[in-house]
């Protein structure tokens, strides 16, 4: 360390509270939803090297931190203070921006006519453009189609806004006004910052300021490795899928080879499919990139929550992410969505830890975010679209603990909105808001409950929009003999005979008096639920969370009289089978496994990359319609069929490709 | 001496404020001879605090020359359902929901309390979910019924309750409230059939929307009302035991107080009550005027044994809060705005694994607390550091009550020193100061920036033990220029208490577009509010005289997440839609820097406080001073890298206009003050110490 123990301790607290306070500056001054409601933007210091020493702990976006300046701030040349940059281009600001309608400022602090740090906000605006209104669609195929890139440029020169960039900007806006809102509201944040770092190289002066910046990464880091150290040396193979890519009904693989060497981790993605024709890639650049490295922060800081979050964290992190693959993908793949593929990387790399540290890591949560929207007609031209709830669901069991019921802060930490505001301002009456029961994975520990929002329509002329409905097909996976939680349920008019039940679905129009009903997930289940405690049992019965059968079938416990039964529970346990330790994906992904295997998905992606990139989604396409073709249609969701010779079906083409890859 | 009909004007017996703490019972008793205050420490009895406060009463009064059937009127904070609540350890009770939202308290508002620590568990419901019970009662957003549960029904439910053995039962229905007088139909029906089980109605007690926030204050009000009833009544058996017939009023959240049968029926008002009392004595003293010629713009600083806490006070008037958190629960009754910023006295100092200094958050409390308290504490806190560097008089802690053990906190300093190559105790220990002080001041920029206030335009107002001790020092870090030690300040909550208003806050949720037509329903429903509030005034029994209303409503444009709560006191009560519409825009840009005037604009909440005023306590009023102020002495302080040799006055001894120049060292009976050098300090006429920044450190 290059400071005295006192002045680290004292710098390290100023800068974090500085990035905080440029937040709440930007909160405070910022208008639009995304600012006030779901708080989905940040604000962070970064040192001379363009990634951050200094980032917000308890506002803002928390996955942003491994962020890196530096490619946007060498694009634009020389700086000058009072100079702005800004780009949401995520090939240009190599992964900077994540998606377009984020929009990020850099400005240079200067002391002495020399560049000390950089300030840095970004906010998620509300449209730049593109297909649709909002810029964001999950069936996008091309960023073309997600509104106007724009490279890293000087939006303000020595402290006078760019007119010709403004123009350009609201030209291709459906939301102008309140993007330079935004915009205000992020140079008043950097504005802050550059009082706040003034204020401390007065206070400490220059040397300590830029010898604090260096300590502080440093450690980060040693405190990262510290813990990294605790995972086992090995290599640890894990793979989960998307039920889809939105566009086809074809699951999306990731496949992750976490290599641990003495407390320095890499993170292997080969194996993880072709970027889709759809806007869930992942745009990484290879690089240790926030969507894919947030579950390794996440250990970090569960095991020493006094780790001060900066780019130090993931200094003995390396990625290797094949180029042209979901996670890292090449342009002009769309990436509006990009966060739906980033919530199963986050199960990915909690599958592969999970093997390592098995008694730290948890089951699989309930893996979606889905915010369920109606948008009802009104007397004006524009519809009424009020989100009814963002519906997530539970965490996983782990060691030692159940999971947490009907919450998930994983990816994000946002609060729901309370029915009555709902009902205030829309049409519907919402008939339940509840914990799902019997919906947590069993286990020796129970993985969490989904949550079931279940509710009639009393408007004429609605839609209602269940963006990012996943985990239907495939289960959250249970651990160490933990059962796999209950699948994603959304249907229509429950237990009437107009029951219908959808599978992925973006929009669906309502009548009237039609009753919505959206089940989510359980998240998995830890250990044999044999060994669960009968006691522990019985009060998930009287607190209604696991039916009595459920009780009796799943767990062997038997209850009489609102008591547990020891005799014949004993009887029943020791006829259950017995429960292996491995990941429990559920029979959907068990039978799906059975044509399609890891070993053959392996090499089938082998080969599609050494397809030119344009071919390869084609290629992929045809290879899965060819082998799906006499399969019923509700494969995997049925057990009998006959899959060695749907395997020997794709065994057979993946021996042509890779006779044609390979001449 | 008659209870019902005692009033504190001339004539009337003694008023007594009183702050049961942890440690210590705090009394203030205003004389009813002359006004003079009389300040008095009973060492607190946990298991049951009404011992200390009965006890501490007739101790004060005879330090005072008073019996105990002399005092009139008590008014008394009280930290047992805060206490419950954080514990967990209220009543056993039972909670009713509209059918399908069993899981209310469950679900909460879905958030978790950390993004990134997996391990995190939500916070204890306070009720589990097997004794929520659910029933067919609605109604939708206008307050209409739309499910209306029949006499069977509620027969069914009422011996489930009674069948789960409940100490107390919340009910809530959803949309509530819009018909809180429908939901306590309901109530009543359900009280009717479950004699001996409270049955608190959600929408009666606070008609706000948003039902999980509702039914929290609903469960918390009937989780802490068996506890504060039983302690009510052993303090009233202990009352008349010595003799008073004194009325007893218990301070409120809001800064206020409130009748015995108030603080019974809603004590879930009561919960914060001690920040509160203590806070509001610093913004009536700062409405004194006790800062001169500047705007009266004060933080509050009160630092205790586990941390220290700051509130804003703008003329004379703290800001309320009402979304703050009790025990991990979101709380939405307004409260005086208390917000937390770091280290108290027994905050733990520590090095960690990299060589890094560390305060905190970890404390040894007041057991075994401090190495130099001598009970066992190994590791040394940051009181330890006050005596390693001077700071305080190691004989004269709590005025002389208690003895430190100066050389065992030097040892534990040292061994502090050597792990990070420092030269003795005191540099070790001034560095644990100045790392406890920097994450103050930037708790406190933060807390600040989150309203867009600079610190640089406030007067600091320490209290609390250490308070007084640590508000140079912080003063000092956040750039304020200025420093008001109030006289007595270790008793501060007491005297918070004894000067304290009634006051009551209703509110009515309405969610209406604010066009023609409307202006005329909102003062229907202040008015409504106002007929309320002046009828619980009236049923208080200690009707002070001037009644003031402040009206209040919450406001936002159409389409907006957030409401910005909007005062509407200088409006008359037929003002036009067009002044509503005014006063929001103002406050909007006054918050966000802008207005959108075209933007249709919706009324969401009225909120009304009603305010009884209790006539001010007299100023103290000091002697001016005859020449220079005498130091008892001096002694060693370390301060800003080295040492002092500090004068030492004793505060019984300053006369108003006695000025003098840091480094220097004030002592009183329940804390030290400390000047830093580069600081001037002064006593006004009220005896109110101010250290003024002289030059820029």
């Amino acid at each position: 360390m290059r400071l005295d123990p006192v002045t680290l301790e004292i710098l390290g607290n100023k800068v974090a509270a500085a990035a905080e306070e440029m937040c709440f500056t930007l909160q405070r001054t910022g208008r639009t939803l995304y600012v006030k409601e779901t708080a989905d933007f940040a604000c962070a210091l970064a040192g001379l090297d363009g990634t951050f020493f200094a980032y917000p702990r308890s506002i803002g976006v928390s996955g942003f931190v491994a962020l890196d300046c530096l490619p946007a701030i060498a694009a634009v040349g020389e700086l000058e203070p009072g100079d702005v940059v800004l780009t949401n281009d995520p090939y240009r600001s190599v992964g900077l921006a994540t998606h377009l309608p984020d929009l990020h400022l850099i400005e240079p602090y200067f002391h002495d006519g020399r560049i000390v740090a950089y300030g840095w906000a970004f906010v998620h605006c509300s449209d730049v453009g593109g297909r649709v209104p909002s810029s964001i669609s999950p069936v996008n195929h091309e960023i073309f189609q997600e509104g106007l890139q724009i490279p890293p440029v000087k939006l303000v020169r020595k402290g006078r806004m760019n007119a010709d960039v403004e123009l350009l900007f609201r030209a291709n806006s459906r939301t102008p006004d309140a993007n330079m809102g935004d915009i205000r509201a992020m140079l008043a944040a950097l504005a802050t910052g550059r009082r706040r770092v003034e204020g401390l190289i007065a206070q400490h002066g220059v040397g300590a300021f830029l010898a604090g910046q260096a300590d502080l990464l440093d450690y980060a880091a040693e405190k990262a490795r510290r813990v990294l150290r605790r995972v086992p040396d090995g290599v640890y193979r894990f793979s989960d899928f998307l039920d889809d890519d939105a566009v086809t009904s074809l699951p999306v693989r990731l496949a992750l080879a976490l290599t641990v060497r003495d407390g320095t981790v890499t993170l292997d993605f080969t194996g993880t499919d072709p970027q889709v024709a759809a806007a869930m890639n992942v745009p990484s650049h290879g690089e240790p990139h926030a969507w894919l490295t947030l579950r390794v922060l996440a250990l970090v800081n569960t095991l020493d929550p006094t780790a001060p979050l900066n780019r130090g964290l993931l200094r003995h992190v390396a990625i290797v992410a094949p180029k042209g693959s979901l996670v890292n993908p090449e342009h002009p793949a769309a990436v509006g969505v990009r966060h739906a593929a980033a919530i199963r990387v986050n199960d990915l790399l909690n599958g592969a830890l999970g093997l390592a540290l098995p008694e730290t890591m948890p089951a699989a949560s309930s893996g979606l975010v889905v915010p369920l929207v109606v948008a009802e007609a009104t007397e004006e031209a524009a519809p009424n679209v009020q989100v009814v709830e963002p519906m997530i669901g539970g965490t996983g069991a782990r060691y030692g603990a159940d999971g947490v019921d009907g919450r998930d802060s994983g990816i994000s930490n946002l609060a729901n909105n309370p029915v009555e505001t709902v009902e205030a301002e829309v049409g519907i009456e919402v008939l339940r808001y509840a914990l799902r029961p019997d919906s947590g994975g069993a286990g020796r520990w129970r993985g969490g409950s989904g949550l079931d929002l279940t509710f009639r329509v009393l408007g004429e002329g609605s839609q209602v929009l269940a963006r990012g409905l996943e985990r239907l097909r495939f289960r959250p996976w249970g651990m160490r003999g933990g059962h796999p939680g209950a699948p994603t349920e959304f249907v229509l008019n429950p237990g009437t005979p107009g029951e219908r039940r959808f599978g992925k679905i973006d929009l669906l129009p309502v009548a009237r008096g039609d009753v919505v009903s959206l089940r989510t997930a359980g998240a998995g289940g830890y250990g044999d639920p044999a060994e669960r405690d009968p006691g522990l049992v019985l009060a998930d019965v009287r607190r209604g969370l696991v039916s009595a059968e459920a009780a009796r079938a799943v767990y062997g416990v038997v209850l009489a009289d609102g008591a547990v039964d020891a005799t014949e529970t004993a009887r029943l346990r020791a006829d259950l089978p017995p429960r292996g330790p491995a990941h429990d994906h559920g029979r959907e992904r068990a039978t799906y496994e059975q044509v399609f295997t890891a070993d053959l998905l392996d090499r089938l992606n082998a080969a599609l990359f050494r397809l030119p990139l344009a071919r390869r989604t084609a290629m992929r396409r045809a290879i899965h319609a060819r082998v799906l073709a006499d399969l019923p249609g509700a494969f995997p969701g049925h057990e009998d069929v006959p899959t060695r010779t749907h395997r020997a079906r794709l065994v057979a083409e993946i021996e042509a490709l890779e006779g044609r890859v390979h001449p | 001496m008659s209870g019902t009909t005692a009033r504190h004007g001339a004539g009337a017996g003694a008023r007594v404020g009183i702050d049961v703490g942890g440690t210590f019972t705090d009394f203030v008793l205003s004389h009813p001879a002359d006004g003079r205050l009389v300040h008095y420490k009973e060492p607190s009895t946990p298991d049951d605090p009404a011992r200390a406060v009965v006890r501490g009463l007739v101790n004060c009064a005879a330090k005072a020359g008073l019996a105990p059937g002399e005092v009139s009127l008590l008014l008394h904070g009280t930290t047992i359902g805060l206490n419950a609540i954080i514990q967990r350890a209220g009543a056993r009770i039972g909670l009713v929901v509209t059918t399908g939202f069993r899981d209310i308290l469950e679900i909460a508002r879905s958030r978790m309390p950390s993004s990134f620590d997996f391990h995190a568990r939500k916070e204890e419901p306070l009720v589990p979910r097997d004794r929520v019970f659910e029933i067919e009662a609605r109604f939708d957003p206008r307050g209409h019924a739309t499910r209306t549960p029949d006499a069977a029904a509620l027969d069914a439910l009422a011996s489930a309750i009674r069948a789960a053995r409940l100490d107390a039962v919340a009910l809530v229905t959803v949309n509530g409230y819009a018909a809180p007088e429908a939901e306590g139909a309901i109530a009543d029906a359900l009280q009717a059939r479950c004699a001996g089980i409270a049955v608190t109605s959600a929408a009666r007690i606070w008609p706000e929307i948003r039902e999980y926030e509702r039914t929290l204050v609903a469960c918390l009000n009937a989780y802490i009302q068996p506890l504060m009833q039983g302690y009510f009544a052993r303090l009233a058996s202990g009352l008349a035991e010595i003799g008073t017939g004194a009325q007893v009023f218990v301070t409120a959240s809001n800064g206020g107080s409130m009748s015995l049968d108030s603080a019974v029926a809603r004590p879930v008002e009561t919960i914060l009550s001690g920040p509160a009392s203590g806070v509001m004595a610093a913004a009536r003293l700062a409405g004194a005027a006790v800062t001169g010629t500047e705007v009266p713009a004060i933080i509050t600083f009160d630092m205790g044994g586990t941390s220290s806490d700051i509130a804003v006070a703008l003329d004379g008037e703290p800001e309320f809060a009402t979304r703050t958190e009790v025990g991990g629960l979101p709380l939405v009754l307004p409260v005086v705005a208390v917000s937390a910023i770091g280290a108290g006295g027994g905050s733990i100092v520590w090095i960690d694994d990299h060589g890094v200094l560390k305060v905190g958050p970890r404390s040894a409390g007041a057991d075994p607390g401090p190495v130099a308290y001598g009970r066992g504490g190994r590791e040394p806190t940051v009181t330890d550091a006050y005596l390693a560097t001077g700071l305080i008089d190691p004989s004269r802690f709590l005025g002389g009550r208690m003895t430190l053990d100066r050389g065992a906190a030097e040892a534990a300093l040292a061994g502090i020193a050597a792990r990070i190559g420092l030269d003795g105790a005191a540099p070790a220990a001034a560095g644990a100061l100045a790392v406890a002080t920097a994450g103050m001041a930037t708790e406190l920029f933060k807390t600040l920036a989150q309203r867009g206030l600079d610190p640089a335009d406030f007067t600091l107002v320490p209290f609390g033990g250490a308070g007084p001790t640590h508000a140079n020092l912080l003063a000092q870090e956040a750039g304020i220029a200025r420093v008001v030690v109030p006289p007595a300040a270790g008793t501060f909550c007491a005297l918070g208490a004894v000067s304290a208003d009634l006051r009551r806050d209703f509110v009515r949720s309405l969610r209406t577009p604010l066009e023609a037509g409307s202006a005329g329903r909102l003062a229907a429903t202040f008015a409504a509010l106002a007929g309320e509030g002046r009828a619980w005034l009236e049923g208080e029994g200690r009707f002070a005289g001037d009644v003031r209303l402040q009206r209040a409503a919450d406001m936002r444009y159409a389409g907006q997440a957030y409401e910005l709560r909007v005062g509407l006191d200088h409006l008359p009560d037929d003002a036009p839609e067009a002044a509503f519409a005014e006063a929001f825009h103002l406050e909007h840009e006054r918050v966000y820097g802008f207005r959108d005037a075209s933007a249709p604009i919706q009324v969401t909440t009225l909120r009304l406080a009603v305010i009884g005023r209790t006539p001010s306590l007299p100023l103290p009023h000091l002697p001016a001073a005859q020449g220079d102020p005498v130091p008892r002495g001096t002694r060693p302080v370390y301060l800003a890298g080295r040492w002092h040799e500090a004068a030492v006055f004793d505060r019984a001894t300053l006369a108003a206009g006695h000025a003098f120049a840091g480094p220097a060292v004030v002592e009183q009976e329940d804390t030290t003050v400390i000047v830093l050098p580069g600081w001037g300090a002064h006593l006004d006429q009220a005896g109110n110490l101010h250290l003024i920044r002289s030059a820029r450190a």
